[in-house]
């Protein structure tokens, strides 16, 4: 064996880990790993712990903008408030509707056009188009489009069905948030097609492949092996989704109706209050978010350990 | 799309026309009210929150606390000058609105580099935000961000509660001795005595905005605004922020008598019996709002938006010339006039003040003064540049610099001055926009089904 054989064999073993290297050497390697992994894990959660800390501060009025003394006077107003139930009820049906219908179609695009043909890669590749559109133009193009003065409201009034703005319906800025729901799914689509097109093409293939070769039929081979890997594969990114969406400021601001008012667009606007004394209620409100976003990664978790022990 | 060339509209359903504007509104330094980008204005604000909150983070340890250089107040002028020579000043400011951009960046800055050797950077930042940043400077002990600030209302107040401004500095500006030291208007901020602690920089007054080939005859009062909304369902409507707080305030003082009920400082009392009226008014017109007053425009660059495309047939500001130049730009149709209400058109100042942290209130000091220059302010009214009210006294000026500024021809769509004067009506304190503000939005909300 040349010596560079032998490097070649000594880099494999490092990189095994432990095969066929040195026992104390393996370990070593492994704790380093583990401390950098550790300290990685530090510079990434410690500004948002330091930031958490400090919302706490400003929620219980030690901290921030009109602090005035320690107290719960901050979460008692925001729990006692109607509007900030509405806000957050609002928000979730918001992230849920629109989650779930971009995931449903992201999965539906997914599995059609699976196929390798020209045709197949070339919608696959019309379905990335709003990735790189900030939400922020997503949500005005929503506007442009749905607002009693945008597109569809003139072309209607050029062909006669509708007379003045007011004759379309209120899609945008409307208590359901139709309009803000429709630019979200159009943004998130994107998002959850291009990680649905990664699960298929990594694990999809093979297994449908092999549920085919043991004999289940086309379809059958679909259900049993390729949605539940679809599915699996996609969750977290669903759940990456709801949470981004249910924070979502900038599309809100511009879609979302007056009242109720979005959970996000009700803590700017307890920030920026021009009274100092509420402007805690807006770090009550960050960790109702917060709370809320945990909730949703912990339901996955949750349900990913249980899909893993009946595994 | 250009608004200028827009031919005149004769019926309602012409006026329901494309408007391509992408200009909405941002912003909010509260009374200051134009237009902004609405990217710069939504990063911007979603930032912000994070940014104040992390800022006590990071600077907490890094730095120490760094309170203004202190200039004795026996120090001259022209020393106060040489001390600002050759320094850069950071002016904290909101940058919403292009005229206003292009007269700071444009004209203010190198005359400052070229007659004091200032060089004059701007931050974003108006109104809340800068009293969070202040506080949380505080909080971290950080030396200051900014020389200078432009703020006014209840920002004044909140920095005065809060001790976050340097001073008294303001009287000593030479240009100060020109300043229209009669107008209570000019020298009181939200009932506030400015106590020099900030500088007048410009004036403007409430106006409603409206098509003159589509609204003929527009209404002159409230009383006269309530019959049009009725008789108009849909047409009218107000946005959620300053200029709708605004709109709200003009009510208020109408449906009580004018604003004399409530000058002399925030009365419990007062304000509930006159609210109880603002509210009475607003739940008889509301019904005939746009969307039937279930949802309201985020801001007034959105009412903007709704008036050029033709969904209302009213827009509001709080800058009597913002129609001459929103219509320059394009924004607002070029028939668009403006219209102060008889009862009663609310007026105020905006300042620039010094934070109590500034590195160079020098600096600071000498940039006020050549704000309040007649040569400074005058480039400011023009309505080709911003159009914003002067502060000046301008029979205290040399005969030459007085006749330029009465030869300044504002256009057909500008308000009389002796219209504007006669029906000026101060703000009243500050306390009175919050509760109007923050109890306006309990009751929208708690209509929700």
């Amino acid at each position: 064996m040349s010596d560079r054989e032998n490097g070649d064999a000594a880099m494999d073993s490092r990189l095994r880990g432990n095969d066929g290297g040195h026992p104390t050497e393996a370990r070593k390697h492994g704790e380093q790993r583990r401390e950098f992994g550790l300290l990685a894990a530090i510079v990434v959660a410690s500004p948002v712990l330091v930031g958490v800390g400090y919302s706490v501060l400003g929620a219980l009025g030690v901290a921030g903008p009109g602090a005035d003394g320690l107290g719960m006077r901050h979460v008692q107003s925001v729990v006692a408030d109607g509007a900030t139930w509405r806000g957050l009820l609002w928000s979730l049906w918001i992230a849920s509707a629109s989650t779930a219908i971009a995931a449903v179609l992201a999965m539906a695009v997914a599995t059609v056009f699976r196929g390798g043909r020209v045709s197949n890669r070339l919608v696959r590749f019309m379905a990335l188009g709003p990735l790189p559109v900030p939400h922020v133009v997503a949500a005005l193009c929503g506007l442009l489009i749905f607002s009693q003065s945008g597109l569809l409201s003139r072309i209607a009034f050029a062909t006669g069905l509708h007379s003045s703005p007011a004759d379309m319906p209120a899609l945008t800025n409307d208590r359901y948030g139709i309009g803000l729901i429709l630019a979200l799914v159009w943004k998130e689509f994107a998002f959850l097609a291009l990680v649905a097109f990664s699960v298929i093409a990594r694990r999809g293939a093979a297994l449908e492949e092999t549920a085919r070769s043991l004999g289940a039929g086309a379809l059958h081979s679909f259900r049993v092996a390729v949605l539940p890997a679809l599915w699996r594969g996609l969750l977290p990114s669903i759940v990456a989704v709801f949470t981004f969406v249910a924070g979502n400021y900038e599309a809100a601001v511009l879609l979302a109706p007056s009242s109720p008012l979005a959970l996000p667009l009700l803590t700017m606007e307890r920030f920026t209050d021009s009274a100092l004394g509420v402007r805690g209620e807006a770090f009550v409100l960050v960790l109702l978010a917060m709370v809320v976003s945990i909730a949703g990664v912990a339901a996955h978790e949750w349900a990913a350990g249980r899909a893993e022990a009946g595994d | 799309m250009d608004g200028t060339n827009r031919e005149p509209r004769l019926s309602a359903k012409r006026d329901f026309r494309v408007s391509a504007d992408l200009t909405f509104e941002s912003c909010p330094h509260s009374q200051l009210m134009t237009y902004a980008s609405v990217t710069s204005h939504l990063c911007l604000s979603k930032l912000r929150f994070f940014q104040t909150a992390m800022a006590a983070v990071l600077a907490c340890g890094c730095d120490t606390e760094a309170p203004a250089p202190q200039i004795s107040a026996s120090l001259p002028w022209d020393s106060i000058v040489a001390r600002a020579r050759g320094t850069t000043v950071q002016w904290r400011m909101w940058r919403g609105d292009p005229s206003v951009n292009a007269y700071v960046d444009g004209w203010v800055a190198p005359r400052l580099l070229r007659d004091y050797r200032i060089t004059l950077r701007t931050i974003d930042g108006q109104g809340p935000a800068i009293v969070n940043q202040l506080v949380v400077e505080r909080e971290a002990r950080a030396r200051g961000s900014a020389d200078l600030i432009w703020i006014n209302g209840e920002t004044f107040n909140n920095l005065q509660k809060e001790k976050l401004l340097y001073g008294p500095w303001a009287n000593r500006l030479p240009s100060a001795a020109s300043v229209d030291s009669l107008s209570s208007i000019v020298m009181r901020d939200f009932e506030q005595p400015t106590n020099g602690f900030e500088s007048p920089w410009g004036r403007v007054q409430f106006t409603l905005i409206y098509d003159s080939v589509r609204t003929p005859d527009p209404p002159r009062t409230v009383a006269e605004l309530s019959r049009w909304i009725r008789a108009h369902p849909g047409r009218f409507t107000h946005d959620q922020q300053f200029t709708g707080t605004t709109f709200l305030k003009s009510v208020f003082y109408a449906e009580n008598g004018g604003s004399r009920s409530f000058e002399g400082g925030f009365s419990e009392a007062r304000y509930d019996s006159g609210s109880r009226r603002l509210w009475a008014w607003l739940d008889a017109v509301r019904p005939f709002f746009w969307r039937k007053g279930e949802t309201y425009p985020a801001g007034v660059a959105d009412l903007h938006r709704l008036f050029a495309n033709g969904e209302v047939d009213f827009t509001m500001s709080y800058n009597e010339n913002e129609v001459i130049t929103k219509v320059r730009q394009g924004v607002l149709p070029a028939t668009s006039r403006a219209l102060v209400l008889r009862d009663g058109s609310i007026a105020n100042t905006h300042f620039v003040g010094i934070p109590y942290n500034s590195p160079n209130p020098a600096g600071a000091m000498v940039i006020a003064n050549f704000l309040l220059s007649a040569d400074a302010q005058l480039e400011k009214l023009r309505p080709e540049v911003w159009a914003d009210g002067t502060v000046l006294d301008v029979s205290k000026l040399p005969r030459e610099a007085a006749a330029r500024f009465r030869a300044i021809d504002t256009g057909p769509r500008s308000i009389p001055r002796d219209t504007l004067r006669r029906y000026e009506a101060p703000e009243v304190a500050a306390e009175y926009t919050e509760r109007i503000a923050r109890d306006w939005k309990v009751r929208i909300r708690a209509d929700t089904k």
